[in-house]
């Protein structure tokens, strides 16, 4: 009974108690009904889909659309972190269909085999993809996820307090801007910026590289006023910062609420994201995650939805639905020099952890 | 108004203590089960974690090591501290001397000055130690302006009438009832450049153009206290609530004055509840980052918001749990001392 | 000069009629007045924008309705609304339980290992949000077994809840005159009626107290709800945060306005009550 009782403790210990993933995967190819031979793309016998996605990623309008439309049940849960998704999709949890991951992590998930192959026939409208966002290096041939919205880090000006040109990183953390910049509170990010700078590859995070981004940022960090990932264009808003380093979501708002502010896209280069939809490998109702995906990547469907994320769209058929607006706003649509001078970030495993220490001790200086 | 007295003398209550029959622990057993399961355990599992180490993807592997804790603990520095510190020192005077434009002999104040600076470039260099200092001298801060404003709030609530209180201490509340964050982006449309403040202060030519309140650390301050007050007054007016009318009464008749009337009787008192609130607000907001983020604008980092980056993208639970693990671990020590030299 | 001379006097006069508690109690009441002041006025502020016309909770631009009107349409802030409410209900109820009649015993009875049991009550209220709301999750998926959803959510509410409740009732207890207790045993009471007759109505002031700190904590938690909940019990602290990435919407506002206006309306009505009963 004793041993018995310690070891129970040990095995939860050693299940890697906060994320490890203890649970046998489900059985995954339990769908009957599934015939591949109609012409129509099927769902599964069982009216349910369980999406695990960004807080409010997904407009529930949408999801209500698609429940109107094949008599699916969405259930929705968020997440407000990739980090925060693995760990509750690893914990085996809950059971989803779904999953909405960035571009980094997509990489990780698919080399330790935890999504499922996605079937092409399936998802026809996969054919309005911008050629650009097929095919990308984090998952050749688009054979476990699909883009959902792709997005920019760029500058944000307040041109009634600012009236050098700003071009880059380094025109924006400079002394007389000291205690008037808003920056995302995303170390990854920050050390990017820092490592563009240098004309260091961003996802070349070595011990050695981070050694050279460091006096980089122990200039730039004391400057910042506020950090904030969530809402940046607040600080912009209200007047109480004068040049931000933000989503180009949170970007396109701003232009959109006024004329003073003017979008900059780094000289030195930015980060690409792409969030895209991914169906683990626990995923009991695999037919309904594809009927989903196709129809986010119907035209109308993908335009709704970039009308409360004014990010960067990749479906190009849906682009031609937006407003002249929409589409011409420099901070959701960069040009292609622009789109060139991105890079997406790679999984840096282990080394997310020193990128966190030198952010979090340039912080605290 | 004996049974105050009785009760206040009573402070040791093991005099009448009984041993447990199997009925009290009959009673008790479902707080001792709840504590076991969701609290013992959970720690035991935190503990374990935080000598482990993760994969790439962030999980934890099961492989007992020590380096969590050295890192927490910034033992790399430690270690070279003896020559550290000398060497900060002396760059220290030096730099001085440079900014000053002096050469030669440093003058007394030059030297202090170099010690000073030395120190704080060694401080410096202890990253996560230095980020637990700060959030603790947030939180005193904070629980100390919490009981001065506090305490006159929970004293009338507890000395008004029955129906009063009730309604009073409701209403202390009830502001909490909100969203947090509602809240917040409230007091950041009234402390912002362009807020109500600002607004008010430039029209009323008090201040020639607004100033910066929101982003710096009284507004951090200010958003700790407020959110926190009201966990101060409920316990003070509790034991305000208790004390005798006619005790009172004779405390200020036997001629002292309501200033020695408060300080020697009234407060003395009130002494548990006064404990248990700066228990209640400064346990809380060590680790509290919502705010400290929001109103301070993530500026400097606090070892809530530490820790829990550590679980997103740091991706680093271990270290984490580590941190978090040396955090229970100190205030554990410090409460059991103070409990300890108390019942001394 | 008479008047000089004779002024201090006639202020030490009127401060000798002015009874020492009366002009304390004048004092207070103006500092309580202020307090309540700084604790509303982001509330005001709050309340008047949710009937601000303009999306952004900047600048007023004109009165509306709309938001109060597309919240009865939006299902989802409504049930999320609804989950809080039962979350924190359940939560509350049980915290007080276990504070109270825990700190109870620990007060009453010598238990073996009493100090430990008194410094372990405080592990929740020390341990980060995150590190609670990971280890719980763990707890609930690998050894427990127990589905994500109300339950997890109200077990770990409760958790950091009830350590509130426990050191508020230590701090009444404190005080307590032993005689109280045994007086109610020799007349012959059981310790369990005892303890509901005299007791309970001594902590109530407490109780009351530990209980509304347990509603808000709960109403109001975030990080340790994001990991141990299930797609059916998403909470309003977990549905507001997501909108505050895409902005926050005025029918939070409207919500909070309602939530607070029926409150206060409650409290009073209650109170107006209870004093028709007993006079």
């Amino acid at each position: 009974m004793k041993t018995n009782t310690r070891h129970l403790m040990f095995t939860a210990l050693a299940a890697a108690a906060l994320a490890g993933c203890g649970k046998p995967p489900a059985p995954t190819s339990a769908e009957p009904s599934a015939s591949p031979a109609a012409q129509a793309p099927a769902g599964d016998a069982e009216k349910k889909l369980s999406l695990f996605c960004w807080s409010e990623y997904v407009p529930q309008s949408v999801i209500d659309q698609f429940t109107k439309e094949t008599g699916i049940k969405v259930s929705v849960e968020n997440y407000a972190s990739n980090e925060e998704m693995l760990a509750k999709l690893l914990a085996g949890g809950g059971s989803y269909d779904l999953i909405q991951p960035s571009e980094y992590v997509i990489e990780g998930l698919i080399k330790e085999n935890l999504l499922t192959p996605i079937d092409h026939a399936a998802i026809p409208n996969i054919k309005n993809l911008a050629p650009d966002f097929v095919n990308m290096s984090f998952d050749p041939g688009n054979k476990f996820t699909i883009p959902y919205m792709a997005g920019t880090v760029g500058i944000v000006v307040n041109t009634a307090l600012v009236t050098d040109e700003i071009k880059g990183y380094r025109d924006v953390f400079q002394d007389k801007y000291k205690k008037n910049i808003v920056v995302l509170d995303d170390a990854r990010e920050i050390v990017s910026w820092g490592l563009d700078s240098i004309d260091i590859p961003v996802n070349d995070v070595s011990d050695a590289n981070l050694a050279k981004v460091k006096p980089v940022l122990a200039k730039w960090l004391p400057l910042v006023k506020v950090y904030d990932s969530d809402s940046p264009k607040t600080a912009l808003l209200n007047g109480d910062v004068a040049i931000g380093v933000v989503w180009g979501g949170e970007g396109a708002k701003l232009l959109e609420a006024d004329k003073k502010f003017q979008w900059v896209a780094p000289a030195e280069g930015s980060h690409l994201f792409v969030d895209s939809l991914a169906v683990p490998k626990t995923a009991k109702h695999v037919k309904n995650a594809e009927l989903f995906m196709n129809f986010i990547l119907r035209p109308d469907i993908s335009a709704k939805i970039s009308e409360e994320f004014p990010y960067l769209n990749p479906n190009l058929a849906a682009r031609e639905l937006l407003t002249e607006a929409q589409r011409t706003n420099p901070a959701s649509f960069p040009t292609a020099a622009e789109l060139a001078n991105m890079q997406t970030f790679k999984d840096i495993g282990g080394q997310a952890s020193k990128v966190d220490e030198l952010v979090t001790s340039m912080k605290a200086q | 108004m004996a049974g105050v007295v009785a009760g206040a003398a009573a402070a040791d209550p093991s005099s009448f203590k009984r041993k447990p029959g199997l009925m009290a622990w009959l009673v008790l057993l479902p707080l001792l089960v709840w504590l076991v399961l969701f609290v013992v355990v959970p720690t035991v599992m935190l503990v374990g974690v935080s000598f482990s180490e993760r994969d790439a993807l962030g999980r934890v592997v099961w492989n007992f090591n020590t380096e969590n804790y050295l890192r927490a603990l910034d033992w790399d520095t430690l270690k070279a501290l003896p020559q550290l510190l000398p060497q900060n020192l002396s760059e220290g005077t030096d730099a001085i001397l440079k900014q000053d434009g002096v050469s030669g002999d440093p003058s007394l104040t030059q030297r202090l000055r170099g010690i000073g600076a030395g120190i704080a470039t060694t401080f410096n260099a202890f990253v996560w130690f230095r980020i637990l200092l700060i959030s603790i001298w947030y939180a005193l801060l904070t629980t100390i302006i919490c009981m001065v404003i506090g305490y006159p709030v929970a004293y009338f609530i507890g000395r008004s009438s029955e129906r009063m209180r009730i309604i009073l201490m409701t209403l202390v509340m009830i502001p909490f009832w909100t969203s947090f964050l509602i809240r917040t982006y409230a007091w950041i449309t009234i402390l912002s450049k362009d807020g109500l403040v600002n607004s008010f202060l430039v029209a009323a030519q008090i201040i020639p153009e607004p100033m910066t309140i929101l982003y710096t650390p009284f507004a951090s301050v200010l958003g700790l206290v407020y959110n926190y007050l009201p966990f101060m007054i409920l316990p003070i007016y509790t034991s305000v609530e208790r004390l005798d009318n006619a005790m009172v009464e004779a405390a200020y008749d036997l001629g002292a004055g309501p200033v020695r009337a408060f300080s020697q009787v009234i407060i003395p008192l009130t002494r548990p509840g006064i404990v248990a609130g700066i228990l209640l607000v400064f346990v809380p907001s060590i680790a509290m980052f919502a705010i400290t983020n929001l109103m301070g604008g993530g500026n400097p980092p606090t070892i809530g918001e530490v820790i829990y980056k550590q679980f997103t993208s740091g991706r680093n639970q271990p270290f984490g749990a580590a941190l978090g693990t040396l955090l229970l671990v100190t205030f554990i020590i410090s409460l059991w001392l103070t409990r300890k030299q108390r019942e001394e | 000069m008479s008047v000089v001379a004779s002024s201090p006097n006639a202020i030490q006069g009127f401060f000798r009629r002015l009874h020492g508690p009366q002009i304390q109690r004048g004092l207070f009441g103006v500092w309580t007045a202020i307090i309540f002041a700084f604790l509303y006025i982001p509330i005001i502020l709050l309340v008047v924008f949710s009937f601000n016309s303009s999306k952004l909770n900047i600048r007023w631009e004109g009165f509306t309705l709309k938001w109060y009107g597309e919240l009865l349409q939006n299902k989802t802030i409504l049930t999320a609304f609804q989950n809080s409410l039962i979350v924190a209900c359940v939560t509350t109820v049980l915290a007080t339980l276990l504070g109270t009649i825990g700190a109870w015993m620990l007060y009453r009875y010598r238990f073996p290992m009493q100090r430990a049991l008194g410094l372990l009550i405080f592990v929740p209220m020390v341990i980060p949000e995150v590190l609670m709301g990971v280890s719980l999750l763990s707890l609930f998926v690998h050894l427990l077994n127990i589905p994500l959803g109300y339950t997890t959510l109200i077990i770990a509410h409760t958790t950091f809840c009830f350590p509130f409740v426990l050191v508020g009732i230590q701090a009444r207890l404190h005080g307590l005159d032993p005689a109280l207790e045994e007086a109610a045993l020799d007349l012959g009471a059981t310790p369990v009626k005892a303890f509901w007759l005299v007791i309970v109505p001594y902590l109530m002031p407490a109780i009351v107290a530990g209980a509304l700190m347990s509603f808000t904590l709960s109403l109001d938690e975030y990080i340790v709800s994001v990991f141990v909940t299930g797609a059916a019990s998403q909470t309003l602290p977990l549905k507001v945060y997501g909108m505050a990435k895409v902005g926050l919407n005025p029918q939070l506002n409207a919500i909070s306005t309602i939530f607070i206006i029926a409150t206060i309306f409650l409290v009073l009505f209650s109170q107006l009550l209870t004093h028709k009963k007993t006079p």
